[in-house]
């Protein structure tokens, strides 16, 4: 069954690429502003009805709407961060977990409102297209999907590694207090990373959209595989969250094809515990040198 | 003075209390049913959609007159999950004290609710959902209008043995059927079912994939399926999940001769937008669908013209139907027992209550079995043709003849 083992790690990796940017949004947010966005799959839900209302009242191609979907979910993304995170940056860590939990029911339930339970999807020519290679098809968007995500990340790559701005960005991740000491002005790069990983998020989900749907709930599902992914790849790891990705969208292929699609939720959050037990820092995590993340 | 200002005071705190006993005649009071659907969470669409029929049936009678001389209301609970229907369920019993309940669109709700209800001694009149469970407890205040799900399976099994193993000139013994089904308690039970019916059938089934319906990936499904090579797909799916199917099947390039869902997501208008001509051939077990013969489904224009009325567009599938139905049957119940919501006095109007078949909207009949199910509640195949849902099987019921088409061929 060579062809089928083929298939399924392209199908894998394909998704992965996807979950990959999604994960990067989070792991953002998560690394410079130190705290857990439980409302980050709700953020890509608002991008994917965006992406939707822009292609069905507008006729904007949605890979095109990329260029609106992008800058709006950067404000929102900002707005977030002033309006909810930024005044509880000293409250004990508890506060804040309710504070992006309190945001993340309170968009499901807006969106709910706002836009019905329908379930939406757009039409486009390539919206089921694929071609073959060998006996392998790949479908079109698919293909786009990973393309762009590994686009975004390789510009995302060099801006943090040559921009000023970037480095300040990294150095913040690395350790706040320092940063501070050497004239960073943190809150303003806590702005900027909280815009970017919205934006990156946002991205991930008009990615998405030309070849799923979208409905007011699903942000949930996205945020699990999320979390899953930056804990895997590191907290607070680009790279790792890549990588994770990746490896996410392959075990969910291959446990799909080969033992059954029911239990592929499952075995990524086995290997998710099994990280966790033998690798509590993730395959990519800094260990001890990095300021720590999470409950603190 | 001031006996007098007590006397005035007393008059005017007593004399409104008065007024207020006197309007209570029995006859006058609304009758008050408790209504338990899904109406936010994951479950919204089909739910709200369910709600929607009963809500009609419940205008369409109170505009008649009511049942027995009163207007119909409901006290509407959300239930988007099943610690909610239990909870919601034992509120409305002790703190609201109905004496009826009615939903629920999901099975898994229906098992939840209907478990507190029965053991309270409460009729639960179930309208929508199918899990065979929900009347195989052993208790005596659950009565279903809608079919069960064995009826779904030994409908699909029954077309694919007589009606596509003919066209492909197969005997059911070299059929290749497959099944895939979503993992909840909806598609479980059926599944079960389905293989229990294969069996009688002479069909042996070639494979069974459980899914997750949440999964927003399902390409190791059709690859799977790509791998057993079926002739016909039976498929029990949610929305989404029939959507993200087909989707994937073109994409994988699925050749198969027939898919068959089981009512769920590929009885919804969404699933044809949503795959364009792609939907064309997909056959499906159902509740009764609107294009049907009218002839046999009394009421159902009525019915389409009051949804088109209330709620802006025609109606997203055949669940407000099914749910329209049932609620005038019990509605048919409660005006035999005049209107009295005790247990024992509507379960012996119930099991007396009969209708043939074809004389209700959905075209089904009404007996009630021991175990409160409607034996004549029936399934039809209906298939999408041009991005319409029309009923192809059995001839009663039918306004098109059944074709051969590869489904997400295009």
């Amino acid at each position: 069954m060579n062809e089928l083992f083929l298939q399924v790690t392209v199908s894998g990796l394909l998704i992965g690429g996807v979950y990959a940017l999604l994960s990067i949004g989070l792991t953002m947010i998560f690394g410079v502003v130190r705290i857990i966005n439980f409302a980050h799959g709700e953020l890509m839900m608002l991008a994917m009805y965006l992406t939707f209302w822009l292609h069905s009242s507008h006729g904007v191609d949605p890979y095109l709407s990329l260029l609106v979907v992008a800058p709006a979910m950067f404000v929102l993304g900002v707005a977030i961060q002033r309006l909810v995170v930024q005044p509880l940056l000293e409250a004990p860590a508890l506060m804040k977990v309710f504070a992006t939990v309190g945001l993340y029911i309170a968009l499901q339930n807006l969106a709910l409102m706002l836009f019905t339970a329908d379930f939406r999807t757009i039409q486009t020519p390539y919206a089921s297209a694929s071609f073959r290679v060998g006996a392998i098809s790949v479908s079109e968007p698919r293909l786009y999907a990973f393309l762009c995500a590994i686009l975004m990340i390789l510009v995302l790559w060099a801006f943090l590694k040559f921009t000023l701005v970037g480095k300040a960005l990294r150095a913040v991740a690395e350790n706040r207090t320092v940063s501070a000491l050497m004239g960073i002005r943190v809150t303003r790069l806590y702005l900027l990373a909280f815009g970017m990983g919205s934006a990156i998020t946002g991205v991930a989900g008009t990615l998405l959209l030309p070849f799923s749907y979208v409905f007011p709930t699903i942000g949930s599902i996205y945020t699990m595989v999320a979390f899953v992914v930056v804990v895997l790849g590191g907290m607070g790891n680009m790279l790792g969250a890549f990588f994770g990705g990746l490896f996410i969208g392959l075990v969910e292929s291959f446990s799909g094809t080969y033992v059954s699609p029911a239990i592929k939720e499952a075995a990524y959050f086995v290997i998710f515990i099994l990280v966790l037990l033998v690798r509590p820092q993730g395959l990519f995590g800094m260990g001890k040198g990095n300021e720590e993340v999470g409950l603190k | 003075m001031k006996r007098s200002a007590m006397v005035v005071l007393m008059m005017a705190l007593v004399i409104p209390a008065l007024f207020a006993a006197l309007p209570a005649e029995a006859g006058q009071a609304p009758l008050k049913i408790g209504a338990l659907y899904p109406i936010t969470g994951s479950l919204a669409l089909l739910g709200e959609e369910s709600w929607r029929g009963a809500e009609i049936a419940r205008q369409f009678r109170n505009q008649k007159g009511g049942v027995a001389g009163r207007q119909v209301e409901f006290l509407r609970a959300d239930v988007p999950d099943v610690n909610a229907a239990k909870s919601e369920a034992e509120r409305l019993i002790s703190r609201e004290s109905m004496k009826t309940l009615i939903g629920t669109y999901s099975s898994s709700l229906s098992l939840g609710a209907s478990e507190v209800s029965a053991r309270a001694g409460i009729t639960y009149f179930e309208l929508g959902g199918i899990s065979d469970q929900i009347t195989e407890r052993g208790y005596k205040t659950i009565f279903r209008t809608c079919p069960k799900a064995q009826q779904f399976s030994k409908s699909q099994m029954a077309f694919s043995r007589d009606w596509i193993g003919a066209q492909l000139k197969k005997k059911p013994a070299e059929l290749r059927v497959s099944l895939i089904h979503e993992d909840s308690a909806y598609g479980s039970s059926i599944a079960r079912n389905l293989e229990a019916e294969a069996k009688a059938a002479g069909v042996p089934l070639t494979s069974v994939i459980p899914y997750d319906s949440k999964a927003i990936d399902l390409s190791s499904v059709i690859l799977r399926l790509k791998n057993d090579k079926p002739d016909v797909v039976v498929a029990v799916s949610y929305a989404n999940d029939a959507i993200l199917i087909g989707r994937q099947a073109k994409e994988l390039g699925l050749d198969i001769k027939a898919i068959i869902g089981t009512g769920g997501g590929h009885s919804l208008s969404g699933f044809a937008e949503a795959l364009g001509p792609g939907s064309d051939g997909v056959f499906n077990v159902d509740f009764t669908q609107f294009e049907v013969n009218t002839k046999f489904t009394p009421g159902l224009t009525d019915f389409v013209a009051a949804y088109k009325k209330a709620f802006n567009g025609p109606p997203r599938s055949g669940h407000s139907l099914t749910n329209f139905m049932g609620a005038n049957v019990l509605f048919d119940i409660l005006e035999k027992t005049k209107g009295d919501q005790d247990a024992a006095k509507f379960r012996a109007a119930a099991l007396a209550h009969e209708a043939k078949p074809g004389t209700s909207a959905t075209g089904w009949g009404v007996k009630f079995a021991e175990n409160g199910q409607n034996v004549l509640a029936e399934t039809f195949l209906m298939q999408w043709q041009n991005k319409k849902l029309v009923t192809v099987w059995p001839e009663g019921p039918a306004v098109a003849k059944p074709t051969l088409t590869r489904p997400f061929s295009k």
